[in-house]
């Protein structure tokens, strides 16, 4: 090849790579609008999101809509959207975020407030309970529309405990012994292994839940309505050593902070717990998944109390928010509109045990009818207590969550755990 | 004659010189490694400079020097360094050794060698999180093949069991088992090829001279090996200096940050924390820190060689 020639080529290939792409002009053409949705792992079913999806493309013909799910945890899921959206990416439009991440998002300018599109905040989320009207309004715009609701409960074994003539524990001393006594016979029956109590111990997402609850109970709270951190390091590490003399007695685990929330799924689907603390999802997992042994053997609750405190449960749940970068907003925000009505609530309580986020579908015949439970759950959601709002929720959260493990692995003591969590987010949440 | 008129820079391209046509050959390469190279450590210098939190939505901040100042005081930073460079001490000697002992292996006069040099990439071409992953459950406290042995050997109480990865000191060692078990197969292969290249008279000679196995080992091999092991000793330090994968499936860090390592808590300030700015700043710190363990390494083992 001379000289000449390979000039030629290289210019060739500048024009060539300096034309646009003609398959990118035909498709903003096309009438169809395309839009992604990130619908979570699969703890947040994302086969029930197909079917609501599939449902509203039939409505609308001209829209096609992708589904995109994965991430095991709440905190793993975070880490892929930061990714996305960091990256200005606009590949997907409508995502699922955790009860803890709108103000993060909404600080890091990551979603579209969507009062345009659907009206003023306070209007549109009047129908919804208390704490979900709550923690989708961030600086007075609407940041995100309530999902599914989601809280912990104590799921326990109903035929173990009514073997053994046991009432169900309303503060944790009563459990720790109720699970004693069965445990202490049913080793002797040929169940060396039966634990009493499943907690999550794992620095994940759940193990803030694990620090909060016992705090909580004692009648303390962790901040102000301004954020600002209000902790009370003696009442932190009591709460803590309530777990680890748990761990003592023997009625936890002693490996507890290997423990995530799956582990805790599958021992108790095993018949290897006898009380899980665990969220409201699983309730369906127990009944229903091929594998589980105790299907029908499930008893559910409200979480008991510290001795003199009050029963109090850690809040979850999932919102539909619309992306900044989306090039198809309004058409996202109608989307968000249906994920969040009472119709597609309905459905998720109904085939998916998912609890609802407005009040009324808790009494609706047809919801009461498929999950029972529901009626009772109701209280103790509206009673319920959110994690921290904080725009720097992901400090916080691996603050709380990686200490918390530490003292439960029992690599620092419960005192020095709550000073640690008192100092490093006292500077945090100011 | 009438004088030829003067070349246009069009004319220029259409028939380049030698030296025009190199620039223009080479540019699109040079550009795009300006692209994916100078661009990204400039902009991560430039970012080291900033208050970038994306949480606080406040938009980017000059801060000077005020990030570095905040690393020096850091205790994180320094936990983190630690481990880092113990995990770099402890696994690249074990590497070495691990693989050096597998490529002696793979260059026995087997009648098949493919099986052998198979099981020799295995753990090589596995994913670096699939290794931690396995490794995790390894040493899993109640599933964990680690502690059924044990305890099948009669070395530990059933009742008892090992929780290897929530004790900082076994959940250390356990990591730098798996990162050994991982990184010797890449060892022993740049070995095996240094062992190949060694001819054979050189050992009939040794022998004829009555030299020992150990003597051929020691005066043969080894120098002869030189080269191979400083190239395997080079790339593993700098990748043992960037861990991340194994530590954060099998541990994350935990318990609490005790096996932490600078990669993840680069990763944690920059994914978890959104705090683009310190997050660039630690990102520097751990490039300082490569350059200086390099340098003083590269000399050191010149030197020897």
């Amino acid at each position: 090849m001379n000289r000449r020639a390979a000039a030629a080529l290289l210019s060739l290939w500048l024009v060539l790579s300096l034309r646009a792409n003609p398959a990118q002009a035909q498709a903003a053409s096309a009438p169809t609008i395309k839009l992604r949705v990130f619908a979570g792992g699969s703890g947040q079913r994302p086969d029930l999101t197909r079917k609501l999806l599939a449902t509203y493309m039939q409505r609308n013909p001209g829209l096609l809509i992708e589904t995109e799910a994965g991430g095991a945890s709440s905190d793993l899921q975070r880490q892929y959207l930061s990714t996305v959206l960091n990256a200005k990416d606009p590949a997907i439009d409508v995502y699922l975020i955790d009860i803890v991440n709108p103000a993060q998002y909404f600080g890091a300018g990551w979603l579209e407030p969507l009062d345009a599109y659907l009206g003023e905040a306070a209007t549109v989320l009047k129908p919804y309970l208390p704490a979900y009207a709550t923690s989708n309004v961030i600086q007075g715009k609407l940041a995100a529309m309530p999902a599914w609701a989601d809280a912990m409960f104590i799921y326990y074994r109903r035929d173990l405990l009514d073997k053994h003539g046991v009432a169900e524990p309303r503060t944790w001393d009563e459990l720790a012994a109720a699970a004693k006594k069965i445990q202490a016979v049913e080793k002797q029956a040929g169940q060396p292994a039966l634990q009493g109590l499943s907690i999550q111990g794992a620095p994940i997402e759940g193990a803030v839940c694990t620090f909060l609850l016992p705090y909580w109970s004692q009648g303390k709270a962790f901040n102000d309505a301004n954020g600002k951190l209000t902790l009370d390091r003696a009442v932190a590490a009591r709460g803590l050593q309530q777990w680890l003399t748990m761990v003592d007695q023997g009625v936890i685990k002693k490996n507890v902070a290997e423990v995530k929330t799956h582990d805790t799924n599958n021992e108790f689907k095993a018949g290897q717990v006898v009380f899980a603390l665990n969220w409201s999802y699983a309730w369906d997992r127990y009944q229903q998944d091929a594998d589980s042994r105790v299907k029908g053997k499930v008893g559910v609750m409200a979480l008991p109390a510290v001795a003199g405190g009050e029963r109090v449960t850690c809040l979850g749940g999932w919102q539909w928010a619309v992306s900044a970068f989306s090039r198809h907003k309004a058409e996202a925000a109608q989307l968000v509109r249906f994920m969040a009505s009472p119709e597609a609530g309905k459905l998720l309580a109904i085939q998916g045990a998912l609890l609802p986020t407005s009040a009324a579908l808790y009494t609706d015949p047809d919801v009461v009818q498929a999950v029972p439970w529901f009626k009772d759950a109701a209280a103790g959601v509206v009673a319920g207590k959110s994690r921290p709002l904080s725009s720097e929720y992901g400090r916080v959260s691996d603050i709380i969550r990686t200490t918390t493990s530490a003292v439960l692995a029992r690599t620092r003591t419960p005192e020095e755990g709550a000073g640690d969590i008192g100092s490093r987010l006292g500077r945090v949440m100011r | 004659m009438t004088p030829a008129p003067p070349l246009t820079w069009l004319d220029k391209l259409r028939d380049p010189s030698e030296r025009t046509l190199g620039v223009l050959l080479l540019a699109p390469a040079l550009l795009l490694l300006a692209l994916i190279v100078v661009y990204p450590i400039g902009r991560l210098l430039f970012n080291s400079f900033y208050d970038l939190r994306l949480s606080g939505g406040s938009g980017a901040r000059f801060v000077a020097s005020e990030n570095y100042a905040l690393v020096l005081d850091d205790t994180d930073f320094w936990n983190a360094a630690k481990n880092t460079v113990l995990i770099t001490l402890i696994t690249v000697p074990g590497a070495l050794a691990v693989g050096l002992g597998l490529a002696m292996l793979a260059n026995l006069p087997f009648k098949r060698q493919w099986p052998v040099r198979l099981a020799l990439l295995l753990p090589w071409a596995l994913p670096l999180s699939f290794c931690g992953l396995i490794f995790a459950w390894f040493f899993h406290t109640e599933y964990g093949v680690v502690n059924d042995l044990l305890q099948r050997l009669g070395l530990a109480d059933a009742a008892e069991p090992a929780m290897w990865l929530l004790r900082p000191g076994w959940a250390f060692t356990a990591i730098c088992v798996a990162i050994i078990w991982k990184t010797s197969s890449f060892m022993a292969l740049i070995l095996l090829a240094g062992l190949q290249m060694i001819p054979k008279t050189l050992y009939e000679a040794a022998e004829v001279d009555g030299a020992s196995r150990w003597q051929q080992f020691s005066q043969i091999t080894v120098p002869m090996l030189m080269p191979s092991i400083i190239v395997a000793l080079i790339f593993r330090t700098i990748t043992a200096l960037q861990t991340f994968d194994i530590p954060y499936t099998m541990t994350r860090g935990g318990p609490g940050n005790s096996t932490e390592t600078l990669a993840m808590l680069i990763h944690k300030t920059t994914i978890d924390y959104l705090d683009l700015g310190y997050g660039s700043t630690l990102a520097v710190g751990m490039f300082l820190l490569s350059l200086c363990v390099t340098a003083v390494y590269l000399r050191r083992v010149g030197n020897a060689a």
